[in-house]
């Protein structure tokens, strides 16, 4: 057989060859992920306050030292001289 | 001994007394490529430490060459010689390579397969141009665009062609900005260059963990000849995947890489001697490796139209030159051009899935090679090949 020739069905069956690979592989992939699909994990758990906690002594005192720091600068007092005792939410 | 002939000793000792014209020529290539790889930065992690060992190859006396018994560069040379040093740089890109965009789209393994169309055209031109069908495998496997791939076919198949076909397959690779845009923008529409493909989907790590070893099985079974690169390569990446081998996983994709690399390279270079790479061969395969490189893109451009006809415009044509391997360059090519058309069009990570697929694709182009024309130490015997062979024959009588 002339080499050309030769060449050209070698060419031809070896791209058959490789489509037949990289077919199989394609067949691989989707049963893969078919049967094994991506599962999205689970969120790390957030750390939520209790509602006792939330109307509790540490968020009381933050309300309070910024209701106090904005009343002494409106009303042009030292903050020493204003006295916060409780909130209430309306 | 006199004056006289002492001086005219040392003077007959140095290099200067027996250099000869082929030689001088190829220092100067030799320093061309060092000028490419610095100034011009042309793949200069191998242009760089190939240009330097070719120089030092052709020096006179420095017993420097591939071919010179006992010399340094004669035991490089071994790696190449037994096929040690490209797979290990394929365990270094396994390393670095994420399989994810590929297996969120599996259908673009096929623009991988489409893009080696490039290796075969070139063969047939090779053998067109009087190479043996040995010689032209190994001259066509440049279409595939991968260094390590060139490297190990030549090694096994045309052992004296290593230097040229190492050359065009490194020089074209890092022409792959220059070469493959006109022949994108050649074979696509406006419109075609303005699709925007979905997001992919995530995948699981299982999957991740399961595919390189799935694949080498599936892969070496068919085509023994290639269980080096296929092996190495999934073997990188399964130590990137299992999150057990972390320290392993760092060592491939870095240190051992970049060793092998400075191994592989002047290894390479040292066997561009006057008397192997200053032939007619030569010039055919530079010639032959552009071809190789044009057609490859063409094939996988096309392939791409193809894809976007049979999924009714939701593939971009233009990932399918991202086929011919050289990772990740031709991916970010496709990106480059899709965004010449349109700004907010991300094509890299779906670029990447062909990409990938076309590193596996072109070891197995090597593989279907080694197959046919290798030595019988592996895959001749099987089954497949066998049959291919029988299909061949009968075709021809």
């Amino acid at each position: 057989m002339p080499p050309l020739l030769e060449a050209i069905q070698i060419s031809f069956l070896a791209m058959i060859v490789i489509f037949l690979v990289l077919g199989i592989l394609i067949g691989v992939i989707k049963v893969l992920v078919h049967f094994l699909p991506y599962v999205e994990e689970p969120a790390p758990p957030v750390r939520t306050q209790s509602p006792v906690a939330a109307t509790g002594a540490f968020q009381e005192e933050d309300h309070i030292a910024a209701i106090h720091a904005a009343l002494a600068h409106h009303l042009g007092k030292a903050p020493q001289d204003i006295h916060i005792q409780h909130i209430t939410s309306l | 001994m006199n004056f006289q002939d002492a001086i005219n000793k040392i003077l007959h000792s140095t290099g200067f007394a027996t250099i000869e014209p082929g030689q001088g020529l190829m220092i100067v290539i030799s320093l061309v490529l060092l000028y490419l790889a610095i100034w011009k930065k042309f793949e200069p992690l191998l242009l760089l430490p190939i240009g330097f060992g070719c120089l030092l190859a052709n020096l006179p006396l420095s017993l420097m060459a591939n071919t010179d018994e006992g010399g340094l560069f004669n035991f490089f040379y071994y790696g190449v010689k037994h096929q040690i040093l490209p797979p290990l740089i394929f365990l270094g890109v396994g390393a670095l390579t994420d399989f994810g965009p590929l297996l969120a789209n599996p259908s673009t393994l096929l623009l991988g397969a489409a893009a080696q169309i490039g290796v075969y055209t070139t063969l047939i031109g090779a053998v067109a141009l009087g190479f043996s069908l040995q010689e032209a495998s190994a001259i066509g496997i440049i279409g595939g665009a991968d260094g390590p791939t060139s490297i190990f076919l030549a090694a096994k198949l045309a052992p004296h062609l290593l230097a040229p076909i190492a050359i065009a397959a490194y020089s074209y690779m890092s022409l792959v900005p220059l070469i493959q845009p006109p022949i994108m923008r050649l074979l696509t529409t406006e419109k075609e260059r303005q699709v925007k493909m979905e997001q992919l989907k995530p995948i699981s790590q299982t999957v991740k963990i399961i595919f390189p070893i799935a694949s080498t099985v599936i892969i070496v079974l068919m085509l023994p000849g290639v269980a080096p690169l296929i092996g190495m390569l999934m073997l990188g990446n399964l130590f990137r995947e299992c999150g057990v081998t972390a320290r392993l996983h760092e060592t491939s994709q870095t240190h051992l890489i970049n060793i092998v690399t400075i191994l592989l390279a002047l290894a390479v270079g040292s066997s561009m001697t006057a008397a192997t790479f200053l032939t007619w061969s030569t010039i055919k395969i530079i010639i032959l490796g552009l071809a190789a490189f044009c057609v490859a893109t063409a094939g996988g451009v096309l392939f791409g139209k193809l894809m976007y006809v049979i999924s009714k415009g939701k593939v971009n044509p233009l990932i399918g030159s991202a086929g011919v391997s050289a990772v990740p360059m031709a991916a970010r090519v496709s990106q480059k051009v899709g965004q010449e058309t349109d700004k907010s069009n991300f094509l890299l990570m779906h670029a990447m899935g062909p990409n990938v697929a076309g590193v596996i694709g072109s070891a197995v182009a090597a593989g279907v090679f080694l197959s046919l024309f290798g030595s019988g130490d592996a895959g001749a015997g099987h089954t497949a090949i066998e049959a291919l062979k029988t299909i061949t024959a009968s075709l021809g009588q």
